[in-house]
């Protein structure tokens, strides 16, 4: 798709950034024709937090907002980069690259992604994960083309940088790091949305604090060489800090949200059921018209248009149709998601805690509650059910996020500190203090004494297995 | 929604174990389970391209869980170049044959250089995934590592690999 030299500037009003421009240049023009492209626009119709909204009414943003401040904050660090490179050393090129990929990072996302990605493991759909889904969007569809015809390969270039298949550089680092355009969009604009009050951080002084710094990287006890990367000032330890504290707390109190949490995985057994029924042939028990974008997913995973058919919109206009299933359980949850019916949760972490009694340590809280939720999958396993009698959640959140391998410049927060770098937690006794935070609940879905007294009988036969007892 | 369960975590005591007891680096441990399954030797873990080569989000979970409930331990180690990295260590006693496949893939995972491990595994997923050109790729994508020799160290101990007895051929690449 060939550009003219200029086109007309362009604007956007954003509720965080305020505005967000887009300038008459040949680079910006193209984003501006990738943002008006099908994929892109169906962002329009996937919200950022998924049922966060139905915890937090104000957090109904979605991830075209998300995906525009991602990349005016993406710009706004590559400028940082040009300033300290200098004219001469900045690359044109790689900076485009990865200013395209912060805009199209999330093009892939499906509806209530993290559920619908586990839907996608558990039936093994082809197009259930959205690093694919964004993969195969930006190569090989229309978007490819605006970006091809802006430079050839750089549709590819921006592929890769999206799916960690370019050598780590400070390009990519705005992209992905520990201060990167996405975090720092994404922590500011949902606590705007959902209200929370806490969380606040001082992006204006981290980014005038943000320097680039050649850091050493290698794998084990070998050095490689050395990664330019981003590095914070002595003087923004305090925002440094406040960063990640906010961004932790963030996880508690919205992102894992026991409603929420409860709601997503009314979300998984429903249209778990759903596709499963209908590529098992019986899709006219699920009571969906062969039309809808569900279905000829379901029929047809492989396709990716059936898959960018979908989104929130999508699922929420179905879920009307689905509570006059012919099948009891489908019915049976699509009222449930559709009137926040959702089912309780039983904290197993402080259940379990109030077995052992105080003061104990917590490996041996996380030894019961790891032999608890082992017990009661088996048991749910035992029980044969369509779907099962007890929904068991976990997962955890440590402060620093992201490259679980072993540790280096691109996971950790570095700060001058004494003429040398040094990762935050050895000047921040805050944050070196911070435990990883660890989910593990219990959901009963439906009506049954039966799941209750197992989850008390497990809690206690596993804290007493746990001491040894 | 992934269920942990005790298997998943069994598997990185058998790692271990097959490695006389101790083996170091995470991505040493990544990159070792990924030719254990490549091989038909595995236990199922479910592998993807990450920054470091095939990486698997199963294996990091069972990773953490495992010291709760085995004899699996990680402690962690200050690198001369200011990175850390894990040692693993286990004192359970490895149940196959002296000399199995099994135990042959650990210990030449063991003995190899990280870079090369680390270069060879990308080369190999690449191959399983359909690349047509898995080193040029792997080069491509690590250059940093590729260089001083280390794309050839990795090709040589590719060889050694594909060498070994396995259930399943390692790519021909």
């Amino acid at each position: 798709m060939a550009l003219g030299p200029k086109g007309r500037p362009q604007r956007i009003r954003d509720p965080l950034h305020d505005l967000i421009e887009f300038d008459t240049g040949r680079f910006e023009q193209m984003l501006w024709q990738v943002i008006q492209s099908p994929p892109f626009q169906r962002l329009r119709r996937v919200r950022q937090l998924g049922f966060s909204e139905y915890v937090y009414p104000g957090a109904t943003h979605t991830r075209f907002g998300h995906s525009l401040g991602v990349f005016f904050n993406a710009r706004r660090l590559m400028r940082n980069v040009r300033r300290h490179l200098g004219r001469d050393s900045f690359d044109e090129y790689r900076s485009d690259a990865a200013l395209a990929a912060a805009l199209l990072h999330d093009v892939g996302h499906g509806p209530f992604s993290h559920s619908f990605e586990a839907i996608g493991k558990s039936l093994n759909l082809k197009y259930a994960k959205h690093e694919d889904v964004s993969d195969e969007i930006i190569r090989n569809t229309e978007v490819a083309e605006i970006l091809n015809g802006y430079i050839p390969g750089m549709a590819a270039q921006v592929a890769d940088i999206i799916g960690a298949k370019t050598p780590a550089d400070v390009y990519s680092s705005v992209v992905s790091s520990q201060f990167d355009a996405d975090r720092l969009d994404y922590m500011q604009r949902d606590r705007m949305m959902t209200g929370t009050q806490h969380s606040e951080i001082d992006l204006t002084w981290l980014i005038a604090n943000l320097e680039l710094d050649a850091v050493p990287f290698g794998v084990e006890e070998e050095r490689v060489g050395e990664v330019e990367t981003f590095v914070l000032s002595s003087k923004a330890i305090y925002a440094a800090e406040t960063y990640v504290v906010g961004l932790f707390q963030l996880y508690p109190t919205v992102y894992f949200h026991k409603a929420t949490r409860s709601a997503e995985k009314v979300f998984f057994h429903l249209f778990e059921r759903v596709f499963r029924l209908t590529q098992e042939g019986q899709a006219d028990l699920v009571g969906l018209s062969k039309a809808n974008p569900v279905i000829a997913f379901a029929e047809s995973p492989d396709s990716l248009q059936n898959a960018l058919r979908l989104d929130d919109s999508v699922i929420w206009g179905s879920l009307a149709e689905l509570t006059e299933s012919k099948d009891g359980i489908i019915a049976q949850l699509a009222a449930m998601l559709r009137e926040r019916r959702l089912p309780k949760s039983i904290d197993l972490r402080t259940a379990v805690s109030k077995e052992l009694g105080e003061g104990v340590p917590t490996e041996l809280v996380d030894k019961a509650v790891l032999l608890s939720r082992n017990a009661l999958d088996e048991w749910c396993d035992d029980q044969g059910a369509e779907v099962p009698p007890i929904w068991v959640d976990t997962t955890q959140r440590v402060p620093y996020k992201e490259f679980q391998e072993d540790i280096g410049p691109l996971n950790q927060i570095l700060i001058r500190h004494n003429g040398g770098l040094v990762d935050l937690k050895e000047v921040s006794p805050i944050v070196k203090s911070i435990s990883p935070f660890k989910l593990d609940r219990a959901y009963i879905p439906f009506e049954d004494e039966s799941a209750g007294t197992r989850i008390r009988e497990v809690v206690i036969e596993k804290a007493k297995e746990a001491k040894g007892e | 929604m992934t269920k942990r369960t005790g298997g998943d975590m069994e598997e990185l005591v058998r790692i271990v174990s097959a490695a006389d007891g101790e083996i170091v680096g995470r991505t040493r441990l990544q990159k070792t389970a990924f030719l254990l399954e490549l091989a038909g030797l595995g236990s199922g873990y479910e592998f993807k391209y990450k920054h470091y080569g095939p990486f698997s989000e199963e294996l990091a979970s069972a990773v953490d869980l495992a010291p709760l409930l085995f004899d699996f331990r990680e402690d962690q180690r200050r690198s001369g170049w200011g990175g850390t990295y894990s040692v693993f260590t286990s004192s359970a006693a490895y149940e196959g044959a002296e000399e199995d496949a099994y135990k042959q893939l650990v210990s030449l995972a063991k003995r190899a250089n990280p870079i090369a491990l680390e270069l060879a595994a990308t080369a190999a997923y690449l191959a399983s995934v359909g690349d047509d050109d898995p080193w040029g790729e792997t080069e491509r994508r690590k250059p940093e590592k590729a260089a001083g020799g280390k794309l050839e160290q990795a090709k040589a101990l590719y060889k050694k690999f594909k060498e070994l007895q396995l259930p399943e051929a390692l790519p021909d690449i």
